[in-house]
């Protein structure tokens, strides 16, 4: 009766980990967000097989007219369908967001991972990084366009430079902290090249926090490319993109407010699920990030 | 004290040269010839020269730089395109309102943000924790623009209690000045709110977990007392930084505002000279922006001082 | 024999964590008359923090909770007070100094309003009498200039002041009790030693009851008067300190001053190698704790008995309490 109890073993509770079912009850936010994004994601591929016509297409006999069973956004002042625009105007917006994402972590980590390991460098580049930072982002952006012919690809560029100091730093701050270990030491003292340290131990390190990072850009770039479109700076008119066709509601808003909303609330929802993404993806990487970002 | 307000000052120096650089380079960035693109597309050969003189395109590029930071220094901005006024008139006439927007928006985003990331970190975990993170993921996420249009449609159109667009100044009354300034200052300040009212909790929460908040409270002091004077007296140091840096955050945002809105400030002089490719104005106003952005924060600097006796000393 | 100022009844705290649930303290019954030292010993997580916390009522709310027991303070019960009474208890009438002097105080106030906040808040003293208590509570605890150092920061301040500071904000309003919870162990030794004997001439001064806690069995034997000692949230031993030297009746109480490095020892047995005892196994997890004593595991002279039921507190002496089923069959401690 009295052996069976005699150790004081420690219990453990089993872990929660180990189900996608408890993953989904630990971080909903990351749930929702990403299957909103998927939605949307999936929404602009598949946009010519979700009841569209032709986005350009005008209709000068139908303009403006309310949202009906023909137009279920209604129309603009083309007669163009806006439901037909609104989910094209989803790809623009995404592929600005992704390219952005993209080339900006790219490129910053190019430089960070130089800068944070050669001295010599971080002095010229950090105090460059700073100056960029200085200028705000949107007027950078503006910059740069207003100095070329509008085009998707120049607003790509334009919205990706304001982006870069921001991954510079983090990966910098990365590379200074890992550096000082005693396995780099290490590594040089046995030969191992430069660029071999900076791919075999600094990338590794940097990857978690670059790639929540990367979700911040994308959210930050499809704002920033709507914004940009809204001002007439952006996303040529021809193509569809939300901030253009709110921007091109703007004289009917009083009268016909859904033309400038809806597109707003597709601009909303998705920045919105980038959002989540990125804070569930922070959360679950390194819950310490959490803290400071 | 003075040591490190005269290093801060020296590390603002390559940060104002970096942007005069980049800036003079704006108008040399640009594929093709300078001149020809000021000129537009209807220009002869002859008026592209005239312009080229004119604008002293033809020197050498260093020493255009150099006589361009000499005019900087002397406050000439050189004049508008399009208008032929000099650039610093031009942003004189436009600063009134867009300095009412963001001490306003300012205003108001402190005083509603620090208190509710204080009250989220205090309460941490339960619904109002939720609710203000949830808040903030919002204003993060929403565009300032579709926010304004939202603001408009309600407060301007449905219930009728605001102006739809405009601005009155100062001088022609408070209550005038104020129905025009509101809905954009709580447009703008959403986003602004968000991350305030993030990092204020981060910060919060940070310090709470300090053993000297548990002294604070073994001394018999109130829940306020211990999060006033010995919380948030040192999560302020954090929370003053992101203030700071916001800024450009902010900035950012006065251009869709004062387009929204219809405010003839600043914001809506950049999208002019944007659309109408006036370079000096374009120059002018990045330089008077990111001037205001180092100056805000040697001011958080300086601020700094104050608050951490640590740098003090 | 008039009654304790301070009785404690089977207390109770625990954590409730995603783990499990951690018995910190558990049935925990102690007394501190007024004016004694009581020094309370045990190893790392035996309780003994938990257990001052919990007389504060300061247990981290998050996950602990004061579950059942009573805390008498000089009659009054104090985990029925509503919390504007028990603040008015804090720091005025019951006080606390923690371990970590560095960083307990805050960084960005100077030292003297810290002191001053205590008396200003408690007896109501308005700023300038508020800091002029606070210099004076600084020239108490031996703080060379102490008008200069009031008006100073933390960080200028070293390891040793910073304590003698946290020792002016807990007596500055001469409170009944003074618990003071591993004030010395992140001090160097010479320091330990001043800072002790700080606080024993403040106990003078003022009357106060001061409850010590510590792993430290040398600091017991040099300030306390009576010692309890825990073990796994349980109290195993309480004596008077002269007594509990002498003979300890508990199997860990004396585990623990076998344990202790001699560093004197007689001429011909520095010779032979003399290997440092120890207490074997490990103290137990807090969250699933088996039935019966819960040293028995690692106890050597555990019987059935032990491992079935915890053994009740018994009074082995006068005024030597032991909770052992067989404290009375332990042989003779071989004492060098």
């Amino acid at each position: 009766m009295t052996s069976a109890t005699a150790t004081a073993a420690v219990a453990v509770a089993p872990p929660a980990r180990s189900t996608f079912g408890a993953f989904v009850r630990r971080h909903p936010t990351v749930m929702i967000g990403g299957a909103l994004l998927l939605v949307i994601v999936l929404a602009s591929i598949a946009a010519p097989w979700l009841g569209t016509v032709d986005p350009i297409s005008i209709d000068p006999s139908h303009r403006l007219r309310g949202p009906s069973a023909d137009n279920w956004f209604g129309t603009d002042r083309f007669g163009r369908d806006l439901y037909s625009r609104v989910i094209y105007g989803g790809r623009i917006s995404l592929i600005v967001g992704l390219s952005v994402a993209a080339l900006a972590t790219l490129i910053g980590l190019a430089i960070g991972l130089v800068s944070g390991y050669l001295r010599a460098v971080d002095a010229v580049v950090m105090r460059v990084m700073d100056g960029m930072m200085a200028i705000p982002a949107i007027m950078l952006a503006i910059a740069l366009i207003a100095l070329s012919k509008a085009s998707v690809l120049i607003v790509i560029v334009a919205v990706t430079l304001p982006e870069v100091p921001r991954v510079v730093r983090l990966v910098r701050s990365i590379v200074l902290t890992i550096r000082e270990q005693p396995y780099i030491e290490a590594a040089t003292a046995i030969g191992t090249s430069v660029p071999r340290i900076m791919l075999r131990h600094l990338l590794p390190n940097a990857l978690p926090p670059l790639i929540v990072q990367a979700t911040y850009i994308c959210a930050s770039a499809v704002l920033i490319e709507a914004a940009l479109s809204f001002l007439g700076a952006g996303t040529p008119p021809e193509i569809p993109s939300w901030g253009n066709i709110m921007a091109e509601a703007r004289p009917y808003f009083q009268l016909k407010p859904w033309m400038v909303l809806l597109p707003g609330v597709f601009l909303a929802v998705t920045v919105l699920a980038i959002n989540l993404v990125g804070d569930g993806l922070r959360d679950m990487l390194d819950p310490r990030l959490a803290r400071r970002m | 004290m003075h040591v490190f307000l005269i290093r801060r000052l020296l590390a603002a120096v390559p940060v104002i040269v970096v942007v005069t650089i980049f800036v003079f380079a704006l108008l040399h960035l640009a594929p093709g010839d300078p001149a020809a693109i000021i000129a537009g597309d209807l220009a002869t050969a002859e008026d592209v020269a005239k312009i080229r003189a004119k604008l002293g395109l033809d020197q050498p590029l260093l020493i255009q730089f150099f006589t361009w930071i000499g005019q900087l220094v002397r406050g000439d901005l050189g004049n508008s395109i399009f208008s032929a006024h000099p650039v610093s008139e031009l942003i004189g006439q436009r600063l009134g309102p867009t300095l009412s927007l963001t001490l306003m928006t300012l205003f108001i985003s402190v005083l509603l943000a620090v208190p509710l990331g204080v009250i989220a970190a205090w309460r941490v975990g339960s619904w109002i924790d939720r609710a203000v993170m949830g808040f903030a993921v919002f204003g993060f996420s929403v565009p300032g623009f579709v926010i304004g249009y939202v603001l408009i449609w309600l407060f301007a159109i449905e219930l009728d209690w605001l102006p739809v667009q405009g601005y009155t100044p100062l001088s022609k009354g408070v209550w005038p000045w104020l129905s025009n300034i509101l809905l954009p200052s709580i447009t703008l300040a959403l986003a602004y709110m968000a991350l305030i009212a993030r990092i204020t909790r981060a910060a919060m929460l940070e310090t709470l977990s300090q053993d000297y908040i548990r002294t604070a409270h073994a001394k018999g002091l109130a829940t306020e007392d211990v999060l006033r004077r010995h919380a948030l007296r040192n999560a302020a140091i954090p929370i003053v930084t992101v203030i700071g840096i916001g800024v450009a955050l902010l900035i950012g945002g006065v251009v869709v505002t004062e387009s929204v809105f219809a405010i003839p400030g600043l914001g809506r002089l950049t999208v002019d000279a944007i659309l109408r490719r006036d370079y000096p104005v374009i120059q002018g106003i990045i330089l008077v922006f990111s001037g205001a952005y180092v100056v805000v924060n040697l001011v958080v600097d300086m601020l700094y001082t104050v608050l951490d006796p640590r740098i003090r000393y | 024999m008039s009654a304790p100022v301070l009785a404690v009844s089977t207390l109770r705290t625990y954590f409730y964590t995603r783990d499990g649930v951690v018995k910190a303290v558990d049935g925990v019954s102690l007394s501190l008359d007024r004016g004694e030292t009581l020094g309370v010993v045990g190893e790392s997580g035996c309780g003994k923090s938990v257990t001052a916390l919990s007389i504060m009522r300061l247990v981290p709310s998050a996950s602990g909770r004061i579950v059942s027991g009573s805390i008498r303070f000089d009659g009054k019960e104090l985990l029925t007070l509503d919390s504007a009474a028990m603040r008015a208890i804090r720091g005025n009438r019951i006080s606390m100094i923690f371990q970590e002097p560095m960083t307990s105080l805050n960084p960005v106030m100077p030292v003297g309003n810290q002191i001053a906040e205590t008396v200003a808040l408690h007896q109501h003293l308005p700023p300038r009498a508020a800091l002029d208590r606070a210099v004076e509570m600084l020239a108490l605890v031996k703080m060379p200039e102490p008008r200069r150092r009031a008006g100073e920061y933390p960080h200028q301040l070293s390891g040793g002041m910073r304590q003698r500071v946290m020792i002016a904000i807990a007596m500055a309003c001469t409170p009944t009790i003074l618990i003071a919870d591993e004030p010395t162990t992140a001090l160097d030794v010479t320091i330990q030693a001043q800072i002790l004997d700080l606080m024993l001439e403040m106990k003078e001064r003022t009357g106060a009851a001061v409850m010590l806690i510590t792993h430290d069995l040398g600091v017991i034997a040099e300030t306390a008067q009576r010692v309890v000692v825990m073990y796994a949230g349980r109290k195993v031993e309480e004596a008077p300190v002269k007594a509990l030297f002498a003979r300890p009746r508990h199997p860990y109480t004396r585990g623990l001053m076998t344990s202790i490095p001699r560093l004197n020892r007689a001429p011909d047995e520095s010779a032979r190698a003399h290997r440092l005892t120890e207490i074997p196994g490990v103290v137990p997890s807090l969250i699933d704790m088996a039935e019966g004593c819960t040293f028995a595991p690692r106890c050597p002279y555990a019987s059935e008995q032990c491992r079935v039921a915890f053994p009740p507190e018994v009074e082995a002496a006068p005024g030597h309490f032991v909770a052992c089923w067989n404290h009375d069959a332990l042989p003779e401690m071989v004492r060098a």
